[in-house]
């Protein structure tokens, strides 16, 4: 007999069985694809490492170790367990082309490299591994291939040292060492016949060879100690920095992690208000049945078994689902690395009894009200006259202009928060995600940063290649002329302006006994005034230094503390008297006096050229001399403050498309909750509405006193996510950038965006979907109902 | 005196899984201002149907419904709503009321959606409480809807039929859900507000209430089988007059 009566009440309830079941699919995409995401994201860049063989420690240096010193510490130094060693060759932009011969753009420094002399594991498109490359045939970086927007199969010339030769590119390779936009250099993976003929070049041969070199060690320190002997080093850091310049992705990734993570809640939520909305309603079926002698288990069972169905139903498919929509959110952090985990499946697989379980825990608690209550009490719907409490709260003679649909439309939210009060909380947590996600992009595309990259200026000259290209044979005085050159011809085009450029070297270090080789920077034409500092004083001298938290971390120095620098020619005891946080190199970087006594020999890079004009010009002034400038140096590459911002970030695009797709995804949520709590408050309230139009209310008026609620309900979510929005976005946010160097975030707020546009977004849908399903409800509610409602 | 209320010809047909019910079959009456008709008859004659298609709240098949020398037949959904909200009252059997508002605020909800004055919504709250007033409610004005006792309720949805001082009352068995008291309570406020002018057209299953009123049709399957109109006599007591009602009606198989 129970089973007749669970038969027919799936039947009856036919839309609401049918929205519960479309959240337990919800519930269980989010859960399964969720937790895949955390395991992914946490394991995310280990597991890319693992699957390159990147090892423990990293050494680039930009010579082919012709002293044989990095030969000799790999040999000697106790702590190398292994080594794996691959020669590239090092070239500019320049060198490299289109079919046409137009130059194509690259960040940094090019290196070419043979797939078979590669010591670490590139990846194509598809995550399968690179084995080989044909002759004339060559594989770039995936974000290289977006920038130029080439596409396989396109024609890349390069034309190195008197070297011409053209490839056919077959694609991008994820590269685990250099593929971050953090580390910033373009990989070209190429055949070994083909850069065996660059190496027959005498001057490529000579100049342009380097090597890249993959540590495997359990001692990290010892080696850093150990590279100190090694000469022309331009990056030697452990896995951990590598894994950190990955933090980019991972923020994407992290934010998906938590916005499944709230997606669960919102499911789970919602869940919960419509079982119970769903057993509250079917008080009088429970009182009958008790009634009729019925035991409380077996009508507990027949609920709970209606559940379980709903929920074993809805698992099965939301498990199936899981699988493209998890690899959707996947997709866009995925770009540049190799992200998964073995145990995908199994997860996917362990989410389905995990949902089926927390619907049953819910049905069961939902319905143990069951077993308190007399037949009467649910025939009553739960009210038995002692435990009345007034509900009311507004009193319509005290309305003002407040028209009757509003009116009830409030004093229901006010007479029964708690039911309002659910989807508040869903549709904040929505919305504050997607406002979370607008704060930080609007601070990636503006200026805010620019003091954790260096100092502020009106553009800035992102092609260095000509220093570059003197930095092995050029001096300080030699680049600080030609940078008053470049000055001077700004000056003649009626731009009077100070150029200016930072400078980093890589000098050996010592403190407490301990080695270390730090970034260190200068800029030149800079004082340190320009500079921001955290704490401390500035530097005034070049016997003191300024320092990053990081390197406070790493080293244990703290203001007042010596480290000591050795300059080459010179070692200077440097007091630390300030800490300033800086973006470069991940924050371990150290700030040197424009007096300290650097030498381009250990020269590591240097950063774009800063133009400050000294005429103040306005901001539309500034943009108009960036055409100029653009058109006189025949480079697109001339930036203002907030483009070098967010090419330094250089993940902002991709956190643009995240923050639309989590527009998208708090959209679809939206809809669903209003569309379910909609069409639940109207089938509670059909009496009601029958009577309504029976007294003569049009239907509009009902529509839009169901409209009111929800828009209301939006509308107080909005503000609340707007509200908690700044602080939420610092707490969330801060440690990230945090991770890369930078705790003293001024976040960029576009009050439009954030207490218009993005809650206005959300409310139109709230009222928009809150119309429809009223007015398809309520269409079928007649005034004549009022004889047939029970 | 002039008809309120003229029906002529009006048909009623449901048609349920292909098969057509013919529930109201040609039912022709009219009734005057001020009169109080009672509509009898058995279980599933048409009784309530014939109520609801008369006040505009269900669609007529065919035939013609005239109120106040109108016919609202041909009215659409909105001018219907408009003509219940502001010329007709309406009291149900179960006692639906808005759950989130008070008893006051319920009477007075239709006065505040109506146009049909410019009062201010003080003073339509203030008619709203005379209301109560009248009708012996009033310490219940700002009690929620389960605070109060049914009769109270029943009363309260007279004061809400009344609040737009409506030209006629449809009332479909307003005694059919209360004790004996509160049904006599409930009858006596519809009796004086007949006396005080207001049309009232109620369907009953009660002889006892019907009795009450200046006519009573008895209908039959969807055809006004008789229609009873008591001696005018003062002499008469209640129970003399329910007994007379009460032969008549068995006389038509009652």
């Amino acid at each position: 007999m129970l089973f007749g009566v669970l038969k027919r009440e799936m039947k009856r309830k036919k839309t609401m069985n049918i929205i519960i079941l479309l959240f337990v699919v919800l519930a269980t995409m989010f859960v399964a694809s969720g937790v895949n995401n955390v395991i992914t994201v946490m394991n995310g860049t280990d597991y890319y490492l693992d699957k390159a063989n990147v090892g423990d420690y990293v050494i680039i240096t930009t010579s082919d170790d012709k002293d044989g010193s990095l030969q000799r510490m790999l040999e000697t130094e106790s702590a190398v367990k292994g080594y794996r060693m691959e020669r590239v060759i090092y070239a500019a932009h320049k060198n490299i082309s289109d079919k046409d011969g137009n130059e194509l753009d690259c960040k940094n420094t090019l290196i070419l490299q043979s797939i078979d002399e590669s010591a670490i594991n590139f990846f194509d498109k598809d995550n399968n591994k690179i084995e080989s490359i044909e002759k004339g045939h060559i594989y770039v970086a995936g974000s290289f291939m977006k920038k130029n927007d080439l596409n396989e199969g396109d024609v890349i010339r390069i034309n190195h040292s008197g070297v011409e030769m053209t490839f056919i590119l077959d694609g991008m390779a994820k590269d685990a060492l250099l593929g971050s936009d953090f580390m910033g250099n373009t990989r070209i993976i190429l055949n070994d016949e083909d850069m065996e003929q660059l190496r027959e070049n005498e001057m490529i041969y000579n100049e342009y060879q380097g090597r890249i070199c993959y540590v495997d060690t359990d001692d990290v320190r010892a080696v850093a100690t150990a590279v100190n002997q090694v000469s022309n080093v331009t990056f030697a850091d452990g896995r951990s920095l590598i894994k950190m310049c990955y933090v980019m992705e991972l923020i994407v990734a992290f934010i998906m992690l938590i916005l499944s993570v709230c997606l669960i809640i919102v499911a789970v939520v919602v869940l919960k208000f419509s079982i119970t909305f769903t057993i509250s309603e079917e008080f009088r079926e429970i009182g009958v049945m008790k009634a009729i002698g019925i035991t409380n288990r077996k009508i507990r069972r027949l609920y709970i078994t209606k559940y379980m169905l709903l929920s074993v139903i809805g698992a099965g498919i939301g498990f199936v689902g899981s699988i493209p929509f998890g690899n959707m959110l996947l997709k866009s952090v995925s770009e540049n690395m190799v992200l998964g985990n073995d145990s995908a499946l199994l997860i996917n697989i362990l989410s389905v009894p995990l949902v089926i379980g927390i619907i049953i825990l819910f049905a069961y608690l939902c319905t143990a009200k069951i077993k308190k209550m007399s037949p009467i009490d649910a025939i009553r719907s739960g009210q038995t006259g002692e435990r009345y409490k007034k509900k009311t709260v507004c009193r319509i003679g005290n309305s003002g202009r407040m028209g009757t649909a509003f009116f009830m439309g409030l004093n229901d939210i006010l007479s029964s928060p708690r039911r309002f009060v659910t989807i508040i909380i869903s549709f904040c947590i929505c919305t504050l995600f997607v406002l979370i996600m607008v704060n930080t992009t609007a601070t990636m595309k503006s200026d805010k940063l620019i003091y954790t990259f260096g100092t502020k200026s009106d553009l800035y000259v992102m092609d260095v290649s000509d220093a570059m290209e003197q930095m092995g044979s050029n001096t300080k005085e030699g680049m600080k002329q030609s940078l008053d050159e470049k000055a001077d011809e700004l000056a003649g085009l009626g731009m009077p302006a100070e150029f200016k450029a930072e400078i980093q070297y890589k000098y050996q270090a010592f403190f407490e006994g301990n080695g270390f080789t730090f970034t260190c920077q200068q800029g030149l034409n800079m004082q340190m005034s320009d500079y921001l500092f955290t704490e401390g004083v500035p530097p005034q001298n070049k016997y003191e230094i300024a320092i990053t938290p990081q390197i406070s971390e790493l080293t244990g120095a703290k203001i007042g503390d010596v480290i000591t620098i050795n300059f080459g020619e010179e070692t200077i005891e440097c007091m630390v008297t300030a800490y300033f946080e800086n973006m470069n190199s991940l924050g371990k970087t150290v700030r040197l006096h424009e007096d300290a006594p650097t030498d381009f020999k250990y020269i590591s890079t240097i950063l774009p050229y800063q133009i400050d004009f000294t005429d103040n010009p306005s901001e539309e002034e500034v943009e108009l001399r960036k055409e100029r400038i653009k058109e006189f140096y025949d480079s697109e590459e001339i930036m203002n403050a907030a483009e070098y911002c967010e090419y330094c970030v250089a993940v902002a695009d991709t956190m643009v498309s995240v923050q639309f797709l989590l527009l998208a995804i708090t959209l679809i949520v939206v809809l669903m909750v209003t569309m379910l709590m909609e069409r639940t408050f109207i089938t509670n309230e059909k009496s009601q509405i029958a009577i309504l139009k029976a007294i003569g209310f049009k239907n509009s008026v009902i529509i839009k006193w169901q409209v009111c609620r929800f828009g209301m309900v939006a509308l107080a979510a909005g503000i609340l996510a707007a509200c908690l929005s700044i602080p939420m976005t610092e707490i969330c946010i801060t440690p990230i950038f945090g991770m890369m160097g930078a705790t003293n975030i001024d976040y960029k707020i576009e009050p439009l965006n954030i207490f218009l546009l993005y809650p206005g977004i959300v409310f139109a849908v709230t009222v928009a979907v809150a119309w429809i399903t009223a007015a398809i409800c309520t269409r079928t509610i007649k005034s004549s109902d009022t004889a047939n409602i029970e | 005196m002039a008809a309120l209320l003229e029906v002529k010809d009006l048909c009623k047909t449901y048609v349920i899984n292909k098969r057509q019910n013919n529930v109201l079959k040609n039912v022709n009456f009219e009734v005057e201002d001020g009169e109080m008709v009672a509509i009898m008859g058995p279980s599933g004659s048409g009784k309530s149907t014939l109520l609801y298609t008369v006040s505009g709240m269900d669609e007529a098949t065919s035939g013609q419904v005239c109120f106040d020398g109108q016919d609202i037949t041909g009215l659409g959904a909105n001018e219907l709503a408009k003509l219940r909200l502001d010329e007709m009252g309406f009291i149900f059997q179960q006692m639906y009321m808005m759950k989130n508002l008070t008893i006051l605020d319920n009477i007075v909800l239709p006065a505040m959606e109506s146009k049909k004055t410019d009062e201010s919504k003080k003073a339509k709250t203030l008619r709203g409480e005379e209301l109560m007033r009248k009708l012996g409610i009033i310490e219940v004005a700002d009690n929620d809807i389960n605070e109060v006792s049914g009769g109270q309720l029943q009363r309260a949805c007279i004061c809400r039929s009344m609040i737009n001082k409506p030209k006629i009352l449809f009332a479909d068995e307003p005694t059919g859900a209360l004790n004996r008291t509160a049904s006599n309570e409930v009858m006596d406020e519809l009796v004086k507000l007949n006396e005080e002018g207001t049309t009232i057209i109620m369907v009953t299953h009660d002889a006892k209430v019907a009795a009450k009123c200046s006519r009573v049709m008895y209908i039959v399957d969807g055809n006004i089988k008789g229609e009873y109109v008591p001696i005018k006599d003062d002499s008469l007591q209640e129970k003399d007059r329910e007994r007379q009602l009460n032969n008549w009606l068995m006389d038509l198989g009652w």
